[in-house]
């Protein structure tokens, strides 16, 4: 072949060269300036693997808690140097999640069998799923019942006899509004929004008044699979006619998707009403939500850790906090949304399988459990925790709330894969604009069968389990 | 120099006759072996080895450990998958890019194709979007394009507020943002290889023009673009292939395949499959496709330089 | 008229300079900015300047570690392929052994292929070696992508070097090792700096190898940790921008100094 592509070609790089002539001097500058950043950088003691070969236990833990009780990580990241204090052949590297890695960082672990010895997942199907399929290490094989007793919410967890995770904290999912904001349009500022009319008169009068009724954010799905797990929910009378949908047993899954379509018509219409801000697609979950504590928007979903998080900002007195206002005609639509959200778990790869299980256990101990609650003002999933000293006024009426009732929180219930590929984009669907109801249960469906048909394996143990 | 004359004359070098034996050759060329063989294995690993195994998986369903044999089905689930037509299809309508890039850049080319103050530092500064990550640069885009972002507040300001979108929230602007990030990242790439090309074309041939009368955009039309002809198709064909091929970071970054796929593309929806869910067949099936359109891609591109080698004698 | 179109493309230009560079100052702006006054005016100068987040990234990201790996990572993918690839190049053009054109119209092929394609096999070849999660893994890939390109041009550039050259050292009977060393390779110096940086900058700012085969937090390229704690900041934008600067500093100060060798080496593909 010949080097000459091109008529002319022998003086282009030539040409190229003239171009962008520079003097020697420079160079000779760069390669030194360029050459000792090199070095520093490669001078820098590698943390965290240089000690490896000696005979300390080392865990890797891969920690989620931040998005639900801003704090978490910090209480945490002091919970980890008190014990390797105390313990000094331990050591743990935190490496915190966020809301889009969480899932997907634990599902690529879980296929090479590498990664954390200790993992953050939200409870039940995201943790049993990967448990089914052999990559979690029950934590009660590990632990005395004596310990585990003391854990609350435990049955979020729990197959066959076993729990398979522990639970750190309680949380629930209240409708906060700004006070300040329902007077400037003329509300009640005390009244919180408890039926559906209610709750859209309200929207409205906000509207009219040129306040963003919500303020919430859907760039990662989050608002969409909130809606999914709070009014879906209140659609259902039990909890099978979700798991035997999506399992396909029977007609269930046309029934499911029916109620779906009716919750994804009444979402449609809270967007194209204005009701939400308008930049929802293109703001995360916690991107939406600080429109809520810089005033911006007058209602949002959220957890308590964030509203005990924003009273700090816009003053506790502003902010009021009840259930979501009830818009379903299910038997379960009177439930609340409190779950222990998230849990920690042994991974089946895991090297020091006790000394993993002893740290988690020590996180419960009664001083780490009130730490957690003065610290971040979470409630901790233990029984220990004496309750009743919550003293701000805020918490109590949060703490009320969570333990008013029974409680569902329904994105655990589906399979991280249905809830990543067709809960969170068929909630984009609605929330942009750019799909009906229709077409996003035609998007469920279509996750189904791609699921059923790509994971025969989990879709076999989904099966079991939801029949068991 | 062609391979010929090399030929011929390392042959005479060795005063061996040109016609030597099978055998005798092979022994002079053993060092040659020696030298290509750390990077045969190394491409019959990354390459040989991956085209093999990519097939292969494509046939089956199931995670890693779990694998079971489904045959041709994961082929027909691709096509009646509406995420993989979507993906496939936003990877086509990046190819849009292709000409804006081209065009633009061009103009730019010929229009800086004389000497004067800051030519340099203008081109140099154009160039610099090019060589920046693309990681980082997204982040910086995210901010600047999101709804209400600061591209919307600046239209506001500019008394342009019909122009304000959800840039990057907007299914039917998702795609036309993440091709403007593309824009802008390429158009500096095109300015320099082709403000190279036209500084190469003979001066005479221009001058003679000028001398006939010819006018400015005549000059640009008749003589410079046909000359660079060749360059401007290998530039056409090079960035078609990056936007089939190589967008995952700019759509992983600015959107993560949203709104509801919305801007995902060939490489995102493997990704998702293969490592986020661990469908690592279905995602298998996907890159043989993709495999299959750059291939035609990667044929356009040999037989385009075959034809130019020819025309060049 | 002359002045007239002068001074339009000196406007043109500057726009275009303004585009080029904006979302390049709107990080550093930002980065320099506290988490309240961004929110009250995203787009101003920063007037009140901190380095709090250049701070914070640095003690509380470990963001030079990542650095660490991405540059351990990149000198010895780009030294490896560069050093095989000059000798397959050596071969090819100074051979005449069969196969040597098939390898060189193969690398032009393989210049193209998409390396998503690639990522599966390359992943569980990774996992049941156990080199999953470790530097090694994306070393390896890395190399095997540098490949196609580098051969590719180093063939270009050895087919323009006077035959006379080689010639006499063939007569004397050198042996091809010596040839190489001390014929071929002090005249490539520049064109192999060239290759280097064109190598370099795609092994630093690749994301998408890096992501899936580097998953715990302190075997991460640097591009692989900024998407990753993309999400966990995001509500931070002064924090996430100083990262995201700090990320292209090196590559920026390179591209300072360096200019000739970049857009030599980039736009070396073009044409031949």
């Amino acid at each position: 072949m010949n080097r000459k592509v091109l008529s002319g070609d022998a003086s282009a790089s030539t040409s190229l060269r003239s171009l962008f002539k520079r003097h020697i001097t420079k160079n000779v500058l760069a390669m030194v300036c360029v050459f000792s950043m090199l070095l520093s950088v490669m001078a820098l003691p590698v943390s965290g693997t240089a000690g490896a070969a000696s005979k300390k236990t080392n865990i890797t833990y891969w920690f989620w808690g931040e998005s639900d009780i801003p704090g978490m990580t910090k209480w945490m990241q002091q919970r980890i140097a008190t014990y390797e204090k105390a313990n000094p052949d331990v050591t743990v590297t935190l490496v915190p999640q966020s809301n889009s890695t969480i899932i997907p960082s634990f599902t690529l672990a879980a296929q090479s069998k590498t990664g954390p010895d200790i993992d953050t997942q939200w409870a039940t199907l995201p943790t049993l799923q990967p448990a089914l399929g052999g990559a979690v290490t029950p934590i009660s094989d590990y632990l005395p019942k004596s310990d585990t007793s003391h854990w609350l919410n435990t049955n979020e967890n729990t197959y066959k006899g076993k729990i398979y995770a522990m639970p750190l904290y309680l949380i629930g999912v209240p409708l906060v509004w700004n006070k300040k904001l329902f007077k400037e349009a003329g509300l009640n500022p005390n009244t919180a929004p408890t039926t559906w009319t209610e709750f859209l008169a309200d929207c409205k009068a906000l509207k009219a008044h040129g306040i963003t009724p919500i303020g919430m954010g859907n760039k990662d799905g989050y608002f969409g699979a909130w809606m999914f797990a709070i009014y879906e929910k209140q659609e259902l009378n039990t909890l099978s006619q979700l798991t035997e949908g999506v399992a396909g047993k029977g007609n269930a899954e046309t029934k499911m998707l029916a109620s779906l379509k009716t919750m994804y018509t009444m979402f449609q219409g809270l967007i194209k009403d204005g009701y939400v801000n308008s930049n929802v697609e293109s703001l995360s979950l916690n991107q939406g939500w600080q429109l809520f504590p810089q005033g911006k928007a007058a209602m949002s979903l959220t957890t308590d850790g964030n509203v005990l998080s924003w009273a700090k900002s816009i003053g506790e007195s502003n902010i009021g906090v009840t259930k979501p206002p009830i818009w379903g005609k299910g038997a379960l639509a009177s439930t609340y949304d409190v779950t222990q959200s998230s849990d920690e778990f042994i991974t089946s790869w895991s090297k020091n399988k006790q000394a993993d299980a002893n740290f988690l256990e020590w996180l419960h101990e009664p001083v780490n459990m009130v730490a957690l609650n003065k610290e971040t003002g979470a409630f901790p999933a233990d029984n220990q925790f004496p309750a009743k000293d919550i003293t701000d006024p805020l918490a109590r009426s949060l703490d009320k709330l969570d333990t008013s009732g029974s409680s569902i929180w329904l994105e655990n219930y589906i399979p991280p894969q249905i809830d990543a590929d067709a809960d969170i984009p068929a909630g984009q669907l609605i929330t942009s604009g750019s799909g009906t109801p229709a077409q996003a249960v035609a998007l469920w469906s279509q996750q189904f069968q791609l699921w059923r048909t790509q994971q025969p394996t989990q879709f076999a143990q989904f099966k079991t389990w939801a029949a068991g | 120099m062609n391979s010929e004359i090399l030929t011929q004359s390392s042959t005479n070098a060795e005063g061996q006759p040109a016609s030597a034996t099978k055998r005798g050759r092979r022994r002079r060329n053993l060092w040659a072996y020696g030298y290509m063989s750390p990077v045969l294995v190394a491409l019959a690993v990354v390459f040989g080895y991956s085209f093999v195994e990519v097939v292969h998986y494509s046939f089956y369903a199931g995670g890693v450990g779990q694998l079971t044999y489904v045959g041709t089905s994961n082929y027909h689930e691709l096509f009646a998958d509406p995420q993989f037509i979507t993906s496939m299809f936003n990877n086509f309508k990046l190819l849009f890019t292709v000409p804006v890039v081209t065009i633009l850049a061009l103009a730019l080319a010929l229009m800086i194709n004389t000497t004067f103050r800051g030519v340099r530092q203008y081109r140099a500064i154009v160039f610099l979007p090019y060589i920046l990550p693309a990681t980082a640069m997204g982040l910086s885009f995210s901010y600047l394009l999101q709804g209400n972002g600061v591209l919307d507040s600046l239209l506001k300001n500019l008394d342009l507020s019909f122009l304000i979108h959800d840039w990057l929230g907007s299914p039917s602007w998702v795609m036309f943002s993440i091709g403007s990030v593309i824009v802008w990242q390429q158009f500096g790439f095109g300015v320099v290889v082709f403000s190279a090309a036209l500084l190469a074309v003979p001066g005479e041939t221009i001058e003679a023009a000028r001398i006939d009368g010819a006018s400015w955009w005549i000059v640009q039309r008749k003589i410079l673009i046909p000359q660079i002809r060749r360059i401007i198709e290998f530039f056409v064909i090079l960035q078609a292939i990056i936007v089939l091929s190589s967008v995952f970071t700019y759509v992983y970054v600015l959107t993560g395949g949203g709104p509801a796929y919305s801007s995902s593309v060939m490489e995102f929806f493997i990704y998702q499959n293969g490592f986020e869910n661990g469908s690592i067949g279905i995602a298998s099936a996907a890159a043989v496709v993709l495999l299959g359109i750059a291939s035609v891609l990667i044929a356009i591109y040999i037989w385009a330089r075959a034809r130019a080698a020819k025309e060049a004698g | 008229m002359q002045h007239l179109r002068n001074v339009l493309r000196q406007l043109v230009l500057i726009a275009l300079s303004v585009i080029s560079l904006y979302p390049v100052w709107f990080m550093l702006s930002t980065a320099l900015k506290s988490t309240h006054y961004y929110t009250m005016n995203p787009t101003g100068i920063p007037y009140h300047v901190t380095f709090s987040n250049f701070r914070a990234v640095l003690s509380d990201w470990p963001l030079l570690l990542w650095m660490r790996n991405s540059l351990i990572v990149t000198v010895v993918a780009v030294s490896v392929s560069t050093l095989i690839s000059i000798m397959a190049a050596f071969a090819i053009v100074f051979s005449q052994a069969h196969g040597r054109e098939s390898l060189f119209r193969s690398s032009i092929a393989l210049m193209a292929i998409p390396p998503v394609a690639l990522l599966i096999p390359m992943y569980m070849l990774m996992v049941n070696t156990h080199l999953i999660n470790s530097l090694p893994s994306v070393m390896i890939f890395y190399t095997g992508l540098l490949i196609p390109f580098s051969i590719f041009f180093f063939v270009n550039f050895f087919r323009e070097i006077p035959l006379e050259l080689v010639e006499a050292a063939y007569v004397d009977g050198a042996p091809h090792r010596r040839i190489l060393r001390s014929i071929i390779l002090p005249i490539s110096g520049a064109s192999t700096v060239t290759l280097v940086i064109v190598n370099a900058i795609f092994v630093w700012n690749e994301l998408l190898v890096a992501l899936v085969f580097l998953q715990s937090n302190s075997s991460r390229t640097l591009m692989a940790g900024l998407a990753l704690y993309q999400g966990r900041y995001v509500t931070n934008e002064p924090l996430l921008m100083a990262a995201a600067f700090l990320s292209i500093l090196p590559l920026g100060v390179l591209y300072i100094f360096g200019q000739r060798f970049f857009v030599r080496g980039l736009t070396a593909g073009m044409g031949k």
